[in-house]
Order: structure tokens, then sequence, then C-alpha cells
């Protein structure tokens, strides 16, 4: 009885870390609604990177109840109303660490292929 | 709760509006980029992929999902209830009747054996006694080792002692009524001691005791019901002068309800006086008073440890007695604690052994609903096999279930807990009578915890395995199959065969231990008691001393009063007795010397020479009291034949005590023994009589030793044709005549009191008939629902074993066979549990053995009998099925 829902859950772990590493960097620059954070990060990995909704929002929501980033509802430019997250101090000192780690297993991953 | 709802709500809705704004976006986006509406759309659709799952995912991280399920799973199991009322209230009842038997005997438990007194850290609190050395009789300690004992001891942070079970003959006097009270003595620190506070004003001002009056002499604490029920609750009562059996006390403070001391004394109406050492406390003799002693541990001493400083110090002590008699009797330093001295071991056994009866019964109830929650899983598997198709997971359909089983359990706590609370409250007589603690009727902490405990069990046991079997099931062939048909496998039947074989098993071993009771009810009924019980009503009276401290009491009260109640119409004759066999009223021990100066340790009555009349005592050798003794006669003396036994010379001929002379009845002179009587049951039925002595009122005159505690207490006998109802009112009035206190005074039948002495077997019996029974009608109930299930299920076989000319009385037999073989099996289990389980009880059986083949043969057969008798019901439908219809059915 192996369900939709444990395909979704395996996929947000293996992204887990990073997902919310490339989400707190990408807030770096100004409050974001979902679809715009989704978006960016399609556009900077140069199309690579599709987060699902599936991925996105509950890493959203988990990193809000982490208070690594905070949410309000603002008005777009098109007048709509949307979700605007933004990192905080706290998700700012998360973003250093998660940071230093992926630094360290770049690194020692790359060592270990160039080898 | 109902805000996190509302928190819960709201932010669904908004995690709604925030996907909804992205599918706008990303449908915007694609219609930017030059794509038509229903391109984009489905495109993004695409995308977003199953959306209320990325929803639920989302809400998970929230961590309140699992609340949520818990809410739907408890609507979901309301629903279900509501929908099938006849299978919810059949399970409700049966947990019900298990819950109450364990939640009942467990208040009793908890009240009795574990949290008997209330005091601060009552753990550490522990009573002082000297033993004897041989018979390990405990006494209570005279003043000049109490005084030892205080000095050279180091376990405990203090010591403290009273009057021991206080004088419950004591009167508080008002203007226009007086209230019978229990009224004891205690010391200085006694209150600091056990640590409670009082509830208004001060207790007493802790001294260093010594002889003579002190700043305590003369006050008064009162318990909490005194000052409600005497004073009304007056604020302003502390400094009032009450009279108390003619003394003047000032009221200094008022106990907190609940505070009771002696715990065991039968009054809640109490007071408090301190002690004041006088000339009774300068020496060790008879005549010294002896006082019950209290200690509290220091911190990190044990009880073991104590003892054996104790024992020290009471070596040294026992050298103050002379008599190497004394020094036996004395010799031993005891020390239990104070909670265990309130209860003796067979009482504690007993009612460890109901409740493990109680436990039992709560298992077979367990085991029904498991079987119940079984058939009824069978019956649902298309349901859990779609629930199982449409995406559930395992564990969420077994958290579905076993919320379903605490829905079930919970509602039957609160109906069992209900019972439980009125059989305690039904059975408050029963329980009394043998019980030194009364049993509240309404649940503490504890209780409440257990409870509360024995519901989550309930659910656990008897849902876990259901909800396991149930997602075990493969889906496929369930959804297929469907239908009422569906093969259940003969691996199920058998495991819930065996499940009502358990339940028969240990339904027999209460039926057995009932019988064992119920057997032992009967042979104490026919004990040869040795005088009659019929026809005699005894009124029992606390005699308030105060009113006859001058002059004699046998002129102002007893001949007056035995002589109005002998010609009330109808009674026969009337008489007094300090206390009438089997009475537990009013025991007085004494020590008398013989002619050759020895000791002999005895229990003392005081009778009237009409009791022979009332009671029809025989003689074994001699005479009874007779009008020829008068106060100015040689003192007459009957003895039991366990004295004669003892203390005859010839100790095969009972009939050579008589004319023996017994010291120290009268001053300097002697009692001469007239008479054995033929008397083997004084105090309990089950067990002769231990030594006793009786001499006679008539004699008694107040320069007699024995005047001052035939002024304490009396009870009254009465001969009468007429039935005890009629005769009671008429007796009461011809009391209070005699004087006002006497209103309230306990009058019972003599039968009754027989009754009531059977104690504590007859609230076994009582209890183990009512376990017994429920535990007869569950498996007799389970038995039938297994049935009628597997008639159901093989409808259709029975219909083509019809229609190829099966004879329906074979197909009575297939069923009836099938329960044979599970009532065999359980009977079988049953009959070795029940023979292991039986030792138990030996404590309490009297006239019967533990293993007592008749009982055990008779209950057997009785649960057998019943079993086939309830299987009858579905083989016989079994044998009418109907071919046609049964074929059709499908």
């Amino acid at each position: 009885m192996k369900t939709a829902k444990e395909d979704y859950r395996n996929r947000i772990e293996l992204l887990q870390g990073t997902l919310d590493m490339l989400i707190l960097q990408t807030l770096q620059w100004g409050a974001q609604h979902g679809y715009a954070i989704s978006q960016a990060l399609r556009a900077r990995s140069g199309e690579v990177l599709q987060v699902e909704t599936g991925s996105l929002y509950p890493a959203l929501h988990r990193m809000e109840r982490h208070q690594w980033i905070a949410a309000e509802w603002k008005m777009t430019e098109q007048n709509q109303r949307a979700r605007f997250y933004r990192i905080t101090a706290e998700g700012r000192k998360q973003l250093a660490r998660d940071r230093s780690k992926w630094d360290t297993m770049v690194a020692a991953i790359a060592s270990i292929m160039e080898a | 709760m109902s805000f996190r709802w509302l928190r819960f709500d709201r932010r669904k809705s908004e995690l709604d509006a925030e996907l909804e704004f992205h599918r706008r976006m990303a449908v915007a986006d694609r219609m930017g980029r030059g794509e038509s509406e229903p391109e984009a759309r489905a495109a993004v659709e695409r995308e977003l992929g199953n959306v209320p799952l990325a929803k639920d995912v989302t809400r998970q991280a929230w961590g309140w999902l699992f609340l949520e399920r818990l809410g739907n799973d408890f609507r979901y199991a309301w629903r279900q209830i509501r929908r099938s009322p006849g299978f919810a209230a059949t399970v409700i009842g049966t947990l019900a009747l298990g819950i109450a038997a364990a939640t009942a005997m467990f208040t009793v438990v908890d009240r009795v054996l574990l949290e008997p007194v209330h005091f601060r850290d009552a753990s550490r609190i522990v009573t002082l006694s000297e033993t004897n050395r041989n018979d390990k009789i405990s006494y209570n300690v005279p003043w000049l080792d109490l005084q030892q004992w205080m000095e050279q001891s180091h376990s405990f942070s203090g010591i403290a002692f009273d009057s021991g079970w206080g004088n419950g003959r004591s009167y508080l006097e008002g203007p226009s009524s007086s209230l019978n009270i229990n009224a004891t003595e205690v010391s200085s620190n006694f209150f600091q001691l056990l640590g409670i506070a009082p509830e208004l004003g001060r207790t007493f001002v802790p001294v260093k005791p010594a002889y003579g009056a002190n700043e305590n002499t003369g006050q008064i604490v009162l318990s909490h019901i005194v000052w409600k029920q005497f004073f009304g609750g007056d604020k302003n009562i502390l400094g009032r002068n009450v009279r108390i059996n003619d003394a003047s006390f000032t009221v200094i403070g008022v106990m907190p309800s609940g505070f009771k001391y002696p715990v065991a004394a039968p009054f809640d109406a109490q007071v408090w006086m301190a002690i004041q050492l006088g000339d009774q406390d300068k020496g060790r003799d008879w005549q010294s008073e002896r006082y019950h002693v209290l200690a509290r541990l220091r911190p990190g001493v044990s009880l073991a440890s104590a003892r054996a400083e104790m024992q020290t110090i009471q070596n040294r002590v026992i050298i103050n007695y002379k008599d190497p008699d004394e020094r036996a009797y004395y010799g031993v330093a005891g020390i239990q604690r104070y909670s265990e001295s309130l209860v003796n071991a067979d009482l504690r056994k007993a009612l460890l052994a109901l409740l493990a009866a109680a436990g039992v019964l709560w298992l077979i109830a367990a085991v029904n609903v498991t079987n119940l929650l079984l058939a009824r899983a069978t019956a649902r598997q298309r349901e859990i096999a779609m629930r199982g198709a449409l995406g559930a997971s395992r564990g969420r359909v077994i958290q579905q279930m076993l919320v379903e089983g605490l829905v079930f359990s919970g509602c039957a706590a609160l109906l069992g807990a209900a019972l439980a609370f009125t059989s305690v409250k039904l059975l408050t007589h029963e329980l009394a009578l043998r019980l030194p603690i009364a049993v509240p009727a309404a649940p503490n902490i504890s209780v409440l915890l257990g409870l509360a405990a024995l519901t989550l069990a309930s659910a656990l046991f008897s849902s876990a395995w259901p909800a396991l079997i149930a997602v075990r099931l493969p889906i496929e062939p369930a959804l297929r199959q469907g239908g009422m048909q569906a093969g259940t496998g003969r691996g199920h039947h058998r495991m819930r065969g065996a499940l009502v074989s358990i339940e028969i098993a240990m339904s027999l071993t209460l039926l057995v231990s009932c019988g064992l009771l119920l057997r032992t009810i009967y042979s104490l009924r026919h004990v040869p008691l040795g005088y009659r019980t019929d026809h005699i009503v005894v009124a029992h009276l606390n005699i308030p001393q105060f009113r006859f401290a001058t002059g004699n009491v046998l002129q102002a009260l007893y001949n007056p009063l035995v002589e109005r109640a002998q010609h009330l119409p109808g009674v026969q004759t009337a008489g007094l007795i300090s206390e009438v066999p089997l009475g537990h009223t009013f025991n007085i021990g004494l020590t008398l010397r013989t002619d050759k100066n020895s000791e002999i340790a005895s229990a003392l009555k005081v009778a009237s020479p009409t009791m022979q009349q009332i009671f029809g005592f025989k003689m074994l050798a001699g005479r009874f009291f007779n009008s020829g003794d008068t106060p100015s006669s040689q003192a007459a003396v009957l003895v039991n034949p366990a004295f004669a036994r003892i203390y005859a010379p010839n100790k095969h001929d009972p009939a050579s005590v008589i004319g023996m002379e017994l010291w120290s009845l009268r001053k300097n002179q002697p009692g001469h023994i007239v008479g054995v009587l033929d008397n083997e049951r004084q105090t309990t039925v089950a067990e002769p009589s231990q030594p006793e002595v009786e001499i006679c009122l008539c004699q008694i005159a107040p320069d007699v030793s024995a005047y001052r505690i035939s002024t304490m207490a009396m009870d009254l006998a009465v001969r009468t044709d007429r039935p005890a109802a009629q005769i009671i009112p008429e007796l009461r009035e011809v009391l209070r005549q005699a004087t006002p206190e006497f209103a309230q005074a306990p009058i019972s039948s003599m039968d009754d009191i027989v009754e009531d002495s059977f104690g504590s077997q007859r609230l076994a019996a009582h209890l183990l008939e009512i376990f017994g029974l429920s535990a007869l009608l569950l498996c007799v109930a389970g038995l039938y629902g297994l049935l009628a299930y597997i008639v159901t299920q093989r409808t259709r076989e029975m219909g083509v074993r019809i229609a190829l000319g099966a004879p329906r009385g074979n197909l009575l037999w297939l069923v009836l066979r099938q329960a044979g073989a599970m009532l065999l099996v359980g009977v079988a289990a049953g009959s070795a549990l029940a023979w292991t389980s039986s030792r138990l009880l030996r404590g309490f059986l009297f006239g019967v053995q533990a293993h007592d083949g008749w009982t055990l043969t008779l209950s057997a057969l009785l649960l057998f009998a019943s079993g086939m008798l309830a299987a009858y019901l579905p083989a016989r439908r079994a044998s009418r099925v109907n071919p046609m219809e049964a074929l059709r059915a499908e």
C-alpha cells in the first residue's frame, strides 16, 4: 500500500536541507510570495530546478514555525492579496550555518570526485 | 479548545488562498507568454500535482494534523455508535460491568490498604508497643517504659501517646440534648507529630510530659463534626466552656473535616483532651495506665533499624519487671506502620483476593468485548478494505479503530464509575461491619487515576487485536468478494473460540470461589453455638457514666430498666449482659489470681441471672447464677470450657474446676467457681472461645472491682414472641425513659448479630456472588454471540447441507458440538485454574476445604448447562434454515 503521499515525503526529505537554504538565500534580497520564490529559484538555476508546490509550501510553513522566516499578507504590484515571506535574524543565522555546511560538503565531494 | 479550532480553520482557508494565488499567477504568466487560457490552466494543474495532498503535508508542518485526525476519528466513532446502538449498548454495558467491579474494589482497597490515613507523610508514622514473646500479642505501654523509650531512642523525630481506643461512652452535654462522642486523651505533642493543623484555633501547647496539671489541663479540641453538629459551626466557639461527662473544658481548637482519631473508632464525633500524668503512671503493675504510642521515623531511618534500636532499649526496660511471666509478656519491642496496624492480615488478604476477583471479572468483560469487536471487524472488512484502497495507511486505520475502542471504554468508564459508587453506597453496612475505616462512595485522585488507566487498558486490550487483524487482511479479495458470506478463515473462528474458552475458564474460577464461600456461610450458620439466638432482641447501651457517678448504677438504672423491659407486652424475659455472645461491642480482659497465686488471663462478662432463660445457656457442670447470689453472698463465678480446659486441676474433667477460688474480683475476698457453661462460641463462630469468666450483675456493688467496667456498657437482651420490628419501638421508648442518652442506642435481633459476626466471609460471599453471576452472564453472552455469528456466516453452508438431504437434527448437533468443545476446553482449563487459585481463599473458609470436589463439580456443571442452553438457540436456528432462502440470498 505504497501511496503517492510517501513519494512526496521522500522527495521533500531529499531536498530538505538544501531547499531551506535556497529559499533563505532567495529571501535575502527582499520579501517575496511563494510563487515568486519558485520563479526566482527556477530563473537563477537556469531553469534546472523546478520546485514543486508539494515541497515549497510545506517547507515555507515549516520554516515559518521555526521562525526563520515571517509571513504577512500584502498587496502585490498587480494589486492582488498575497502572502509575503521575509527572512528573520534567526533565518540569517540559519542561512550562514547551512552555507558553511554546504561549502564543506561541496569541497569534500569535490575532493573525492577529483582524486 | 474552540479558540484553537477557530485559528486552525482560519489558517486552513489562508492556505487555500495562498495556493489559489499561486495558481492564478502561474496561469497569468503562461498566458503572458502566449498560451491560451485552457492550455495554461491544464499545464498549471499538471505542475501543481496533487493539491489536497500538498495541503495535507503543509498542514502537517503546523503540527496540528494529528489533532485534526483525532477529532475526525472521535466524530466518526460517535456516528458508528449512533448507527448501531444495540451493538454499542452491549459493548458498553459489558465493559461497564467489568470496570464497575474493579473500580468499586479498588476504591475499597485504596481507602483501607493504601491510604487509610491522611496524616502528613503518613508512611513514616509507626505504632510502638510491648509484645508478648510467645503469642505476639501487643500491649499498650505504661508511662515509665515509654519515658525510657523517649530518652534513649534516636530513630524518631518525635514520640506521642494517647489513651488508645478512647472513651466511646462519653457524652457532650448541651442545654437540651447530649451527644454520644468518642473522647481520647492525647499527649501535648500529638497533633504536631501527625502534622495536622487545626481548622480553627490551636491545638495543645507542646510541653515535656510531667506529673500533675499543666497549661493544657482542662482544654479540649473538637472534631469538625462535633463543631458542626453540636455547635452549628459557630465561629466564636473558641474559649467556650463545654461539659463532657459532668466535667468542664475550654474549647481551644477545631480540627479540619476528615480528621479522625482513633481512625477506626465507631464515632465520627470526636474530641481530644490532654493527658495528665498522675499516680496511675508511677508504676508498672495492673493498676497502671497503659498508652497507645505513635512515633514518627526520622528521615532515612528504616523500620528495621528502628526495630533493632527499640529492642536494645526494651532489653534494658524489661529488667524493671521482676516477674518472669511479665518479662515474657512485654519483652519484645513491637513496631509497625500505623496504617498497617489498622488492618489485620486476614482482612488484608481478603481484600486483595476480592480485588483479584474483580480484576478477573474485568478481564472476562474485556475478552468478551474483544470478541464482539472481532466480529464487527469482520463485518466491516469491506469498509476497511475500501479505506485502504483510497489511500489510508495501516497506522491510520489502526488509530481510528483504537479511537473507537476508546470511545466505547470511555462511555463504559462513566457508567461503570456510577455503578461502582452506587454499589459502594449500597454495601455501606456490610463494609462498615468488617472494615476499620469508612469507605466514601466518591472517587479521590488515585481512584480517578486508576479509573483512567483502566479505561485506557480496556480500550487497548479490547480493540488493539481486532484492529491489527483487520488491517492485515489483503484489500483486494475483500473488495472483490464482499457480501456477508466473505470467508473469514478457520483460524479466525478458532481464535474467537479460544477467547470464549478463556472466558469460561475464568468464570469457572469465580464460580468456584463463590461456591466455596457460600458453603462457608452455610457451615458457619450450622455451627452449634451452645445457645439459642432466635426471638431475642438486643440493645447495645453506652452508659452515660457521669449521670451515675454517685450512688449505685444498679439501683439507679439497671434494675428499673430490666423491670420495665420485662413488663413490655410479649416479653418473656429481660436481662443485662456486658456483651452478648458475638456482639463485638465491649471486651473486658483481666488478669486474675488463683488460690495458688498464679496469674490467669481471661475475658470477663457481667450477666444477669435471667440470661440463662433468654439464651438457653446449657451447663456442662454446676449451676448458673440464681436469686441466691446477692451482694452479700459469696461471689459466684462461671467459666467457659476453654477456661476449664486450661486451668482445671484435672485437665480431662471440666467439672473439677468448680470450687476453685479466684482472687482480685473483690477486695480481699475470693470468688468461687460455681459452674461451667457449655458454650464454645463466644466471640466468633469460626473459632472456639478464649478463656472467659462471668460474674453476676446482681453481686456487683460500688466496692467490687468490676463495678467500674460494668458501668461503661451493657447489652439489654429480651426474649419475646413478637417480631423484632414490632417490639423495637416500644423497647426504644423504655430506653429513652431510662435515660435520654439511650434514645439513639442501636437495637438489633440476635439473629442479625450472629449474621453480622460472619463479617468478612459474608462480605466476600456477597461480592463473589455478584462477581460470579456477572461472570456467568458474560460468558454465556459471549458464547451465544459467537455461535449466533458463526451460524449466520454459515447459513449458506447449512442450506446446502439441508438441500443435499442432511437431517435437521444433524445440524443442531453440529452447532451444539462446537459449543460443547469450547465449554469442555474452558471447563478443563478453568478447573486447573480454580484448583490453584482457591488456595488464596484458604484463610476465609470454614467447614470446607479449599480443594473441594463437590463445589468444583457443581460449578462446572452449572457453567456447562448454562453454556449449552445458550448454544441451543443458535443451534435451533441453524437447523431451521430454509434451503431455498439461504441459497437465494447470494
